[in-house]
């Protein structure tokens, strides 16, 4: 379902913007030469018999062929996955280690300077755009210090840049959130009977109501892998990474439509796994999901 | 686990310091899209392909072309007699005989199985072996532009191709040229290694090294650490910091695009009038938009033609001057003492500074009284709407590069107005009609002695001055960020020809 949604919406929005045998001929090409192409791609059935064999072709598992290389556009798009997943993932896990204490810190240490210091650098996180923190990342680390690459992928010092680029709007949203989730926990009954247990305040803290606090955080980790994979998009062209957010774009450039089709449905089902690991989270975290 | 650790760590660097040995690495804002020589259409890809293949003819820095694999020469207007050089090698061995090269042809013209380079070679009726090293190829029509053309003819194996098929071919090339290839990882680098037995000689650079950054300031960033050591399409922005890095310079040539806007699209109004479009040449300065908006990154030029291409004359090419006061002399003479309004379309982003020299063009106009109304469109509704002929405005400005070098790709392309009986119809991006301009290019095209064409494109240059169907600007230079330590200078084919390249201390 999610396939067949994500497979139309690419198939319509593409047509939208017209066929492509303009943009993949050099301007002097001949009008021979063009309508050769869109003989040999299709483009100038009706739109039905288009999407009706897209469709036919995509049950069968055959994306279609790259306009550009002639390859098929399902393993090229897949082929640079593995590269993205490593990004976003690394993303991912920078924001849980860094957000989650820095938003317990935040909560416990209410109201003093640690607090305050956690909240500017979380504003200031979630408000720089990508493209610009990039770009200043370079300069600091890359042109002035020389301690990490530029650009490139392959070892783990390739990895450093890009994972803070991408993980850093996502580090700042957990921490605001673990923030007020354990805030709010902390002012809760269950606390107090805990704490009038003799429970000692670690327990209570990470035992308690973090778990709790952990839920809306669990959800905006779901919706933020979203975030994370649009932001790859333009991490990955700015460190030349081989991941499929670069690939798309320029793939959306020269108008090479199955390849943006087959990324299109590969994200969609991605974002689907996400949703339903999400999902099983809750089950994890909270028992009375489980009984629900 | 803390021994792995190390070892990456250590990889890394070592990787870093074998880079800045005696491999040179460029940088290119995309990764190729294949490997076979004449099945793309992207500088990107060609500039890979050709450390790898052979071109039958090759392209010198001046624009003109000399027998490389071997030599062409035409028997009558309608064949031509090949001769290879004996004894030159595919880097797995295999000969480059007659028999290749028939086949390089076949693969070409196949109409099953069309390259992207085939059109090149369209007007090709048969190819014969005549002996091991010759053949002769027999065309439809005269072909004058043969000799040109077999500089896109980069040369493959035959039974390599036969026996791996031509997938495999395309992502494990096997040449006859400068490098041999080492491995691909998509997006991420191409690897060649110096064929030390190399027919015109052993190559300098041991190891050459492709690698993709799509970002340009990340290119630039890369080249002042060091990383690579070539970058293309240098903005004129970036110009100081790279100058100011003490490891690398700027590099430009002029390149093979020319700059100009194609005046009077609907053939009415005062742009129908040759007078009005001399004025308005004659209005804007070429030299202050090249100083002031390119950054000094071009060179005006008064023809649809540059000094690279064949058919240039020097005299009839000559920027007009920047003479206001006699661009309102036309102007009233025509009728319009207190000028007019038309509409003109510009890219952004495509060419060197494209949308600001259409503003300092529209700025310039302004002073002689003539307003124009300039809209800056994306490139992919520009491109649609000057191929449909469904421009909204009355100027447009556009960049043409003219691989072929020869002016019968230019004039013929961009300015035949279809007034021949029984020619072709005006092409589609001409909005002049000259019958005797149109008369002189058809003529070029029928006959293969070059000396008697070129007559024929000054006589179709005069025309074009007085015809004045377009405002002249200037030719495009490109700029290229180059380590310190390599030694070479760009080519206006844009071709990153490691063959070329020394590295030193």
């Amino acid at each position: 379902m999610v396939a067949w949604g994500a497979a139309t919406l690419a198939f319509f929005l593409l047509y939208l913007s017209g066929d492509p045998v303009d943009l993949l001929l050099p301007l002097d090409a001949s009008p021979e030469a063009r309508a050769e192409l869109r003989r040999a791609y299709g483009f100038d059935d009706p739109l039905y018999v288009q999407y009706g064999r897209y469709l036919w072709k995509l049950a069968h598992g055959d994306f279609g062929v790259s306009l550009r290389s002639q390859e098929p556009a399902l393993g090229l798009v897949l082929g640079r996955m593995p590269a993205t997943l490593e990004l976003a993932g690394a993303g991912l896990l920078f924001a849980l280690l860094l957000g989650i204490p820095a938003g317990v810190l935040a909560a416990l240490k209410k109201g003093t300077f640690a607090e305050l210091l956690v909240m500017t650098l979380a504003l200031l996180g979630q408000s720089i755009p990508v493209y610009f923190l990039g770009l200043v990342l370079i300069m600091v680390f890359g042109l002035k210090l020389h301690w990490l690459p530029i650009s490139g992928y392959g070892t783990i010092r390739h990895l450093i840049l890009p994972t803070i680029t991408v993980g850093t709007f996502v580090t700042a949203s957990i921490a605001r959130l673990t923030r007020n989730g354990v805030l709010q926990e902390l002012r809760s009954d269950y606390v107090r009977t805990a704490r009038a247990k003799g429970l000692s305040e670690r327990v209570v803290v990470y035992k308690h109501a973090l778990r709790n606090a952990a839920i809306p955080v669990v959800t905006i980790v779901g919706l933020q892998l979203g975030t994370l994979l649009s932001g790859a998009v333009i991490t990955e062209t700015i460190f030349a990474w081989p991941g499929m957010g670069r690939f798309v774009l320029l793939a959306v450039e020269q108008g090479d439509f199955p390849v943006v089709q087959a990324s299109v449905i590969v994200f969609a089902l991605l974002l689907a796994l996400v949703n339903l690991a999400v999902d099983l989270a809750y089950l994890w975290l909270d028992p009375r999901v489980r009984y629900a | 686990m803390q021994k792995r650790w190390w070892i990456l760590i250590a990889a890394a660097f070592l990787g870093l310091a074998w880079a800045r040995g005696d491999t040179l690495v460029i940088a290119q804002g995309v990764d190729a899209t294949t490997l076979d020589p004449v099945n793309h259409q992207e500088t990107p890809t060609g500039n890979v392909t050709a450390n790898i293949f052979d071109n039958f003819y090759r392209r010198l820095p001046d624009g003109s072309y000399e027998p490389w694999l071997g030599e062409a020469k035409a028997l009558d207007n309608l064949t031509w007699e090949l001769k290879i050089k004996p004894g030159i090698k595919f880097h797995n061995g295999e000969e480059l005989t007659a028999e290749v090269l028939k086949f390089n042809f076949d693969r070409l013209l196949d109409p099953k199985k069309p390259l992207k380079y085939s059109t090149y070679f369209k007007p090709i009726k048969k190819v014969e072996v005549t002996g091991k090293y010759t053949l002769k190829v027999y065309t439809e029509k005269p072909f004058p532009l043969f000799l040109t053309r077999l500089t896109y003819l980069w040369v493959v194996p035959k039974r390599y191709i036969e026996e791996k098929g031509a997938d495999y071919f395309a992502n494990h090339p096997v040449g006859t040229g400068p490098y041999k290839f080492v491995k691909w990882v998509k997006d991420q680098e191409i690897v060649l290694e110096a064929n030390e037995a190399y027919w015109a000689g052993k190559p300098k650079v041991k190891r050459v090294v492709f690698r993709p950054i799509p970002e340009a300031s990340s290119r630039v960033a890369e080249l002042m650490t060091g990383g690579v050591d070539i970058i293309t399409n240098l903005s004129p922005e970036a110009v100081p910091t790279v100058e100011g890095s003490g490891v690398a310079e700027v590099r430009s040539v002029p390149s093979i695009r020319n700059i100009f806007i194609v005046l009077n699209v609907k053939g009415e109004g005062p742009l129908n009038d040759p007078k009005v479009r001399l004025a308005l040449n004659y209005a804007v300065d070429k030299e202050a938009i090249v100083q002031h908006v390119l950054g000094g990154f071009g060179v005006p030029v008064g023809c649809p033609l540059n000094p690279y291409m064949f058919g240039y004359d020097e005299a009839l090419c000559k920027p007009f001057p920047y003479d206001p006061e006699k661009a309102k002399k036309l102007l009233a003479e025509a009728g319009y003492p207190n000028g007019f309004t038309f509409s003109m379309s510009a890219p952004s982003g495509r060419y060197l500074n494209d949308r600001q020299v259409a503003e300092a063009v529209v700025g310039q106009l302004k002073k002689i009284g003539v307003k124009v109304d300039l809209r800056i469109k994306e490139w992919s509704t520009y491109v649609k709407q000057i191929l449909n002929r469904k421009l909204d405005t009355d100027a447009w400005l556009i960049g043409w590069g003219n691989a072929q070098f020869d002016a019968d790709n230019t004039l013929f392309t961009l300015l035949y107005g279809g007034t021949v009986e029984g020619g072709p119809p005006q092409s589609k991006f001409s909005y002049w009609k000259d019958p005797e301009f149109d008369r002189y290019v058809l003529e070029a095209q029928q006959i293969v002695d070059q000396e008697k064409r070129k007559e024929l494109y000054k006589k179709a240059l005069e025309r074009v001055r007085q015809g004045a169907p377009w405002i002249f600007l200037h030719q495009q230079k490109d700029i290229y960020g180059v380590a310190k330590r390599v030694k070479w200078q760009p080519r206006p084919d844009e071709l990153l020809w490691a063959f070329d390249m020394e590295l030193v201390k």
